[in-house]
């Protein structure tokens, strides 16, 4: 696994989910953050993760059929 | 020291109310569990039936759940253990080794087949339809696409999707980072040339 002094843009590239996911540690952040604000290639590939996360998530959000609704309350014990 | 009339009478009723707010709890994350089980089975009447089945003994076995506990995880945990049993994994060839490459493989596809290799990194994203999202995310194996689905369409944390597939913190991890890396190679796979 190389480092960030070795080939910085795969460190970059190892860290990305964990850092996006704020599991980093605070130096490992700092190290990270110190890359990316000099590394317009880096900086693009973390700003399009964050927007495919949250098309993952708005393509993802499929609504419940009202009629499973009405088909759940009915499994509820009777008073 | 047996119970007198009245007393029985006030824990039937104590019971019966607990129950009912139980329900009505369960009831209220619907929507949240069946966002969550329609991407974990491939089918809507899968899913349907999964919420049914999970529901049902939720409420058959609400005594089990701890008050001022997570109550979407304990479902999900259900949901889970549920869908398992019923031998999913069957279909699964054992020795499947999904392609995974590294994070920035879709984005760099993508950029490769722009005319102009000139990319709005926020913007690039809706050359992939719902389809291709939907589509990519179905080829992912259950066991990494259990972890993707739980942690970024269910917004679990990692420690709740740990306790709801009872698995180690280390392997929702690394089954969530590699998840999302086979998501990608899959999603690379449908991107086409910009027109």
């Amino acid at each position: 696994m190389a480092g960030y002094e070795i080939d910085p843009c795969e460190k970059c590239e190892e860290v990305m989910q964990p850092y996006l996911d704020r599991v980093l540690s605070d130096a490992e952040v700092a190290e990270a953050e110190h890359h990316l604000a000099s590394c317009a290639y880096c900086a693009r590939r973390y700003r399009f993760e964050e927007s495919l996360r949250r098309f993952v998530r708005k393509c993802c959000d499929e609504q419940m059929p009202p009629e499973l609704k009405q088909k759940l309350a009915a499994l509820r014990t009777p008073l | 020291m047996a119970e007198t009339g009245e007393q029985e009478a006030r824990r039937v009723a104590t019971e019966a109310r607990n129950r009912v707010r139980f329900e009505e709890e369960a009831l209220a994350l619907a929507d949240q569990v069946y966002r969550v089980a329609r991407r974990l089975v491939s089918t809507r009447e899968e899913a349907e039936d999964l919420v049914q089945e999970t529901y049902a003994r939720a409420f058959r076995s609400w005594r089990s759940f701890t008050p001022g506990t997570n109550l979407r995880a304990w479902l999900l945990r259900i949901l889970t253990n549920l869908n398992i049993d019923r031998g999913r994994r069957k279909q699964r060839a054992p020795d499947e080794q999904p392609l995974e490459e590294g994070d920035y493989f879709l984005y760099n596809r993508l950029e490769q087949s722009t005319r102009d290799g000139n990319v709005d990194e926020e913007r690039v994203v809706e050359r992939l339809s719902q389809d291709d999202i939907v589509g990519a995310l179905a080829g992912v194996p259950h066991d990494f696409r259990d972890v993707v689905v739980l942690v970024d369409i269910g917004d679990f944390t990692y420690q709740d999707a740990a306790q709801i597939l009872d698995i180690p913190i280390g392997t929702v991890m690394s089954r969530l980072h590699r998840g999302r890396r086979i998501l990608k190679r899959e999603l690379a796979d449908r991107t086409t040339e910009e027109t």
